[in-house]
């Protein structure tokens, strides 16, 4: 038997337990949705409302003049939306942030697996070295962005030590070289998510099917491709939608490391969005700009989601056609 | 999601904005020597450089009210610029919040653009003890004229130089120059050797903006006037030349400053690694009077003759620095408007104004108090400059105008970094922010 068929047999046996329709109909039938309303509120209050009124707010021209009784702001329609396309750095910015994001996801994907394999047999000292891998993740955004701000001052850390063998890089945090200087801090910072979820995919795997592939003489990277792959796909995309999401809304980082103004280079979303509602007062502008950014991280979400199907996964019916 | 979290922050602020509404305060006057069971909160910003001692004058200031009034003063503090407008603009659109704060000068025509606060009366001044009380300078960024006031002078910390006394006497130059060119042929002399003429906070998020208006107003570009930007005048960009090509060309600044915040600049002076040590505030001598320099220094007002000139220029007005320090502006919506400003009239007193004077070093604004430093040597730089300090354009779109005018130094540090300064690319960028400033204008009310 090879790793595929291992693995069919395993997923048509995990089809079977489940596929009960008829008891599961009457569970959704008596299910208590009223106890839902609690939280339901509490999602329209904090969630649902704002985000209505922020729709609104890109719609006004409410700035510094009109912020006391933004009620009477200006009504623009969707001027603010066309300001924001035609006459600011938005779209420079949209295509520095996706950029961005996409660079450190793509990048981070591999070292996490990579570090996930590493680590997932047992050996002396694993769970010292899983603990280190989580450091650059548990450190908070503004702590990285402090620290690799000093080491790499012109005449900080990093250059004096590249200068010891030659090298005169110049400067990390404006210049072209600071796009390159954010994309590598925020993997360093960020591949330990990937790391956490390909670990959770990998512990899921059953052991049996490790010592049903044995036995069927897999060879390393059959057992890699063809049995861990499979348990490691759904986790893995996951762990890519939510890293490319972190990245793409990711502000603390180039706020400290680069301050306002952004060197052009670094402007990205985030930042933009924030100069013009708090630097710049036009609410209104910065609101159509953060409508436009809620857009964009919506597309990976939806493509994911259609992907998995986990908006349909509890779908009784869905079920029934995939069984 | 960020996004989703900033627009519902937004949102939920707005919502706020809706109940406060709904309660329908209103700005009541009351008894202002009875304020028992009443608390006054007042915003201010957190002093680092005297923490323990703020603390400490929080406490003297609630306890000599309480006993005076009955009111207890609550105190909030704000640790910077960032956190200042989030917590202004969140009180602003909910309605509630400080009934006092206290904000940086420049900050105050986009205050008064808010409309959030009150526009002193005459008896409103006459209950903090009239406007005679005030050093005349000091009012000057209080509002759009006489009788459009918000801000109450509250501190002055106008800019000053510090310069080594012992490299300049090594160099055989007896003390810094009047003007811009002066100062910069005695920095060539002082570079060398590993010291450089002057120290520079480059990446510093304000200081760029000070040095290019002053050298702009001496040259007699108030930058903006009758509502017209005037960002890209020759005077401007010759400003701007003198300052980026102090590092790029002149080489008589650490090339490192072009990553440096004020504060590193301040530390580069206090190693002795610098002779001139431009726009700082009378805060520094904390910091130098521990460092290596201490004793070796003296302050002197900046040069005001503009770059490329032997004298002011057409219309120039002789600025040693913009009109620093604090206002206290009342927020509408405070219920004890009758204490609050009792509680300013204490805290611009003489004796108040003394007693913060010793602990943290800001200049009083209480013109009696005033008077009395005139003749301390030690501070001859600072009254003086405090005199000759000139208020920024009192103009709702002065922040953004102050952003777009740094935006150019820090688009400009890539370029100055290699040692070039490239005519066209620095035209290029002034461009950009005379557009942005004209259109802030094009928007102001």
């Amino acid at each position: 038997m090879t790793g595929t068929e291992v693995v069919r047999r395993s997923e048509q046996t995990d089809r079977r337990a489940p596929d009960k329709p008829s008891r599961r109909s009457i569970t959704q039938r008596q299910r208590p949705l009223w106890m839902l309303a609690p939280g339901g509120v509490l999602v329209l209050v904090v969630i649902v409302i704002p985000l209505l009124l922020a729709l609104w707010i890109s719609l006004l021209d409410l700035d510094q003049y009109s912020i006391r009784e933004w009620i009477h702001a200006p009504f623009l329609g969707v001027k603010n939306y066309v300001e924001a396309v035609t006459d600011s750095d938005l779209l420079h910015s949209v295509w520095l942030s996706v950029f961005y994001a996409v660079l450190v996801t793509v990048v981070t994907t591999p070292i996490g697996i990579v570090a996930a394999l590493a680590t997932q047999q047992a050996f002396r000292g694993r769970g010292l070295i899983r603990s280190v891998f989580l450091i650059p993740y548990v450190l908070p955004a503004f702590v990285v962005g402090t620290i690799w701000r000093i080491i790499l001052q012109p005449d900080g850390v990093a250059n004096r030590t590249l200068g010891h063998v030659g090298i005169h890089p110049g400067l990390w945090l404006n210049g072209p070289k600071s796009f390159w200087t954010l994309v590598l801090i925020q993997i360093w910072a960020s591949w330990p998510l990937i790391y956490l979820l390909a670990l959770s995919g990998l512990q899921a795997v059953d052991p049996q099917v490790h010592e049903a592939a044995a036995l069927d003489g897999a060879d390393w990277w059959s057992k890699l491709w063809h049995i861990i792959g499979p348990y490691l796909r759904g986790p893995v995309a996951l762990a890519m939608v939510i890293a490319f999401l972190h990245n793409v809304n990711n502000f603390t980082l180039p706020f400290v490391l680069f301050g306002v103004p952004a060197p052009d280079d670094v402007e990205v979303l985030p930042v933009l969005t924030y100069v013009e509602s708090f630097q710049n007062f036009r609410f209104g502008l910065s609101a159509a700009m953060a409508v436009c950014s809620l857009v964009l991280v919506a597309i990976p979400i939806i493509v994911y989601l259609r992907a998995v199907r986990l908006d349909t996964a509890d779908d009784p019916d869905t079920r029934r056609r995939e069984a | 999601m960020r996004v989703t979290r900033t627009l519902a922050g937004l949102g939920t602020a707005l919502l706020l904005a809706g109940i406060a509404a709904c309660g329908g305060s209103s700005n009541g006057g009351g008894d202002a020597t009875n304020g028992a069971g009443k608390t006054i909160n007042v915003l201010i910003g957190v002093n680092n450089i005297y923490p323990d001692q703020q603390r400490k004058w929080f406490t003297d200031v609630s306890d000599a009210f309480k006993k005076d009034t009955g009111a207890t003063v609550h105190f909030d503090t704000f640790a910077s610029a960032n956190d200042e407008l989030t917590k202004i603009q969140t009180s602003v659109l909910s309605g509630q919040g400080p009934d006092i704060y206290a904000l940086g000068t420049t900050f105050t025509p986009t205050a008064y653009a808010t409309k959030a606060f009150v526009e002193l009366t005459a008896d409103d001044w006459n209950a903090i003890g009239g406007r005679d009380r005030f050093v005349p300078a000091t009012l000057g960024i209080s509002g759009p004229d006489k009788s459009h006031e918000v801000g109450i002078p509250f501190a002055s910390r106008p800019f000053v130089m510090a310069y080594n006394k012992d490299m300049l006497a090594a160099a055989g130059i007896d003390k810094p120059a009047d003007s811009w060119d002066g100062l910069l042929e005695q920095a060539k002399k002082l570079t060398g050797g590993g010291k450089y003429g002057l120290a520079i906070g480059y990446a510093d998020s304000f200081d760029p903006w000070k040095f290019i208006w002053a050298m702009s107003v001496q040259a007699g570009n108030p930058l903006v006037k009758d509502k017209k930007a005037a960002l890209s005048d020759p005077s401007t960009v010759k400003a701007y030349q003198t300052y980026l090509g102090w590092l790029a060309t002149d080489k008589v600044v650490d090339p490192a400053s072009v990553g440096w915040k004020n504060a590193q600049a301040v530390a580069a002076f206090g190693q002795g690694k610098a002779a001139f040590l431009p726009m700082v505030s009378a805060s520094s001598k904390v910091t130098l009077d521990k460092s290596s320099v201490a004793g070796k220094y003296d302050y002197v007002t900046m040069p005001t003759i503009p770059p490329g000139m032997t004298s002011l220029g057409p219309g120039g007005v002789a600025a040693t620095s913009i009109l620093s320090g604090d206002n206290l502006v009342v927020a509408k919506y405070t219920k004890n408007k009758a204490l609050v400003l009792r509680l300013i009239k204490y805290l611009t007193s003489a004796e108040q104004q003394d007693s913060y004077y010793k602990t943290f070093g800001e200049l009083p604004t209480n013109a009696e108090e005033a008077k009395k430093l005139q003749s301390d040597p030690a501070l001859s730089a600072i009254v003086e400059s405090a005199s000759k300090s000139v208020g920024t354009p009192f103009n709702g779109a002065w922040s953004q105008i102050q952003l777009a005018l740094v935006d150019v130094v820090v688009q400009s540090i890539p370029s100055i970094s290699k040692g070039q300064l490239n005519e066209a690319a620095l035209n290029g960028l002034v461009q950009k922010a005379q557009s942005t400033a004209q259109s802030a204008l094009d928007k102001a009310k």
